[in-house]
């Protein structure tokens, strides 16, 4: 694997201070010697902590560096309890770390790139809410739909938040998904396989950046697991989108070619402290 | 902005009808607290009212009148009428002296009849009828109109007897009917005449000469008296301190203060109670209603971080619950109301021998219901945007991990 050593070019000072428009950063650049290459990186994380408790048992999440690039396919593969779900629900902008020392986000190449630690540090919700509406995409474990929405409702739900029109993406990609002919059914009435490939396609409907897939395929049988991973894999791709994944199983990531971050999980007894630290 | 709160108004509503069992318990709690509590109103209101409305619409209940016979001079009459409260005074005879015998050519009955002072404004005639007037005009009472058979325009023949120099005589007068009285201004045989003509009858007992009828006798006093008064106030209100003012200047008089002081009493009284219970029904409802909605709120807090998730944002997560307690609120409220017509309806088919015809024992009146709706919408848009509120600060990794 090339070397990724990252270079921040900027002062934690210059992007500490966060007001409504100076999440943008338009003075700091992220860079990457890969095989001497430029390449463009979706997220840059240094020293992000998120620390956990309960029931007097502690969980510690850090990331002493980690940095995706455009159109990469990362797995996280863990045991339960390893913080992978940590990792990707602050990647998705909806869990606040408890310490960052950089946390940025830089959804389009053209684009600058956002202090995300910044904007949780100012509570600015909306702002968090209005990127992951625009550029991520959520796969939920249990699909996560709303029940009183029909299968094509929960599909567009994140186009008609987005107020995108009607462009045939919805019924494409229930045809691709195999349940182009349960678009007028509830959640209810699908199987759990079904409903996660609905979860898919509400992920993926509105063509985000990125795609966070939380053990996507956990609750489905292991035949059923690889189509729908293959499926959905190759959705990503025909969007363009970045997918970082949590898997149980890297028997077959590995088989899809996903980079594997690698993670080390200690646990202290006498402090009843867990701690992984995941890197990449 | 406004297409998300659209998009948060039709989740809201989907979820709403999709979940209506829930919607229907939600619903059925918030009627069966308010349904009661408007019963419970329109029977206060409805109670109180009728007895008050009674109280207000018998004139009869506003009249002050004197005990026994006294000497009460223009002077002091016109006083009287001077005060602010006094909405109508008129002056009578002796009682022995206002009594007439009439007949008509439309019966062959003789009709002795007691005869009531009247004028302008006399609250026990209709307002736009003809009234009694000069030495020839009179009102006659129903009873006695239906004794004669005669309508307005007929002419009766009045006579009265005295003894005058120990001889009996017997004098004839053609009254005009003005009008037929209404049947609850007097109910014995009667007739409302002018005070020039009772004071005209009066001399004529008392032997006095009554030069405008051609009656002979002697000369009349310069200065006349009279023994009592019929005086009517402006409002139950004014009739207690008419009679104390009365009373200040020792004059007995005879009012139905007592009654009116009665009712309000029981006015207050019984408003204290319903505000106690009205409050404490209130308060129910609406801890009823916010425990329910949060409640509700706290169930869906999954579904709203997915919305979260979607990025909707604060205040259209906030909407959410406000438009399902919104429509909780109205909802219970339009079942509270039929509710409380249904029973309404039934205590007052129940009650209707007991009261007056048209009266009801249970109402309410529009802004009532107005009241009520504003009330109940606005506890549930406050106990929905606490919740939502408290839901939408919350992370949204926080519920979506509950999916």
């Amino acid at each position: 694997m090339a070397d990724r050593s990252v270079v921040i070019r900027s002062t934690r000072s210059s992007w500490s201070n966060c007001p409504d428009a100076g999440h943008i950063l338009n003075d700091v650049s992220i860079e990457t010697a890969a095989a001497g290459s430029r390449h463009s990186a979706i997220y840059l994380l240094h020293d992000v902590v998120k620390n956990r408790e309960a029931k007097g048992v502690a969980f510690r999440l850090r990331v002493p560096s980690l940095r995706i690039d455009r159109g990469e396919k990362i797995a996280l593969i863990g045991e339960s309890g390893s913080g992978k779900s940590t990792l990707l629900d602050m990647l998705a902008f909806i869990l606040q770390p408890s310490a960052a020392g950089a946390f940025r986000f830089r959804p389009e190449e053209a684009a600058d790139s956002l202090d995300l630690d910044a904007c949780w540090q100012d509570d600015n919700l909306n702002l968090l809410g209005d990127m992951r509406k625009r550029h991520i995409g959520y796969v939920m474990q249990t699909g996560g739909l709303l029940p009183y929405l029909s299968v094509y409702d929960n599909i567009n739900l994140s186009r008609s938040v987005l107020g995108l029109r009607r462009d045939g993406t919805v019924e494409h990609l229930a045809e691709m998904l195999g349940i182009a002919n349960q678009l007028k059914k509830r959640p209810d009435a699908l199987s759990t396989g079904e409903r996660q490939r609905v979860a898919i396609g509400r992920a993926l409907a509105h063509r985000p950046a990125i795609v966070v897939a939380d053990e996507p395929t956990a609750s489905l049988d292991p035949f059923a697991a690889q189509n729908v991973m293959s499926l959905f894999l190759g959705l990503a791709d025909e969007f363009n989108s970045t997918v970082i994944l949590a898997s149980h199983a890297w028997h077959h990531i590995k088989e899809l070619g996903l980079r594997r971050l690698s993670h080390r999980t200690t646990h202290t007894s006498g402090s009843k402290l867990t701690e992984t630290v995941v890197s990449g | 902005m406004i297409r998300n709160l659209f998009k948060a108004f039709r989740l809201a509503t989907s979820d709403y009808l999709h979940e209506w069992q829930m919607s229907v318990c939600f619903i059925l709690g918030l009627a069966a607290v308010l349904g009661p509590l408007l019963v419970l109103f329109g029977l206060k209101f409805g109670l109180v009212g009728a007895m008050l409305d009674q109280l207000i619409e018998d004139a009869g209940n506003r009249e002050i009148r004197p005990v026994g016979s006294g000497h009460y001079d223009h002077a002091w009459l016109e006083s009287v009428r001077a005060q602010p409260e006094v909405a109508f005074l008129v002056p009578r005879t002796r009682s022995i002296a206002a009594t007439i015998e009439l007949a008509s050519e439309q019966s062959s009955r003789i009709v002795p009849v007691e005869l009531i002072a009247s004028a302008s404004g006399d609250p026990l005639l209709a307002p736009d009828a003809p009234l009694p007037e000069g030495l020839t005009r009179v009102v006659v009472s129903s009873r006695t109109a239906e004794k004669l058979g005669v309508k307005p325009g007929d002419v009766l023949d009045g006579s009265l007897a005295r003894r005058y120099r120990s001889q009996q005589e017997r004098v004839h007068l053609d009254l005009t009917v003005a009008a037929i009285a209404p049947e609850q201004a007097f109910s014995r045989d009667g007739a409302f005449v002018s005070v020039q003509l009772l004071e005209a009858l009066e001399d004529f007992r008392d032997g006095r000469a009554v030069p405008a009828l051609g009656w002979r006798g002697m000369q009349a006093d310069a200065e006349r008296s009279y023994p009592g008064f019929r005086l009517y106030a402006r409002s139950i209100q004014d009739v207690a301190g008419l009679r104390d003012a009365f009373a200040d200047v020792g004059v007995e008089v005879h009012t139905r203060a007592a009654e009116i002081e009665l009712v309000q009493r029981m006015d207050r009284n019984l408003s204290v109670i319903y505000w106690v219970i009205a409050v404490i029904g209130m308060v129910g409802v609406s801890l009823s209603l916010g425990a329910s909605l949060w409640a509700n709120v706290d169930r869906k807090r999954k579904q709203l971080s997915v919305l979260r998730l979607v990025g909707f944002r604060t205040r259209d997560i906030v909407w959410f619950p406000m438009v399902q307690a919104l429509y909780t609120a109205v909802l219970g409220w339009a079942l509270a109301v039929a509710i409380y017509y249904v029973t309404a309806w039934v205590i007052n088919i129940m009650m209707a021998t007991q009261v007056e015809a048209g009266q009801q024992i249970c109402r309410l009146l529009e802004i009532h219901y107005v009241v009520a709706l504003a009330l109940t919408c606005g506890a549930a848009v406050i106990a929905a945007a606490l919740a939502g509120m408290r839901s939408a600060r919350i992370e949204p990794a926080e519920g979506l991990r509950e999916l």
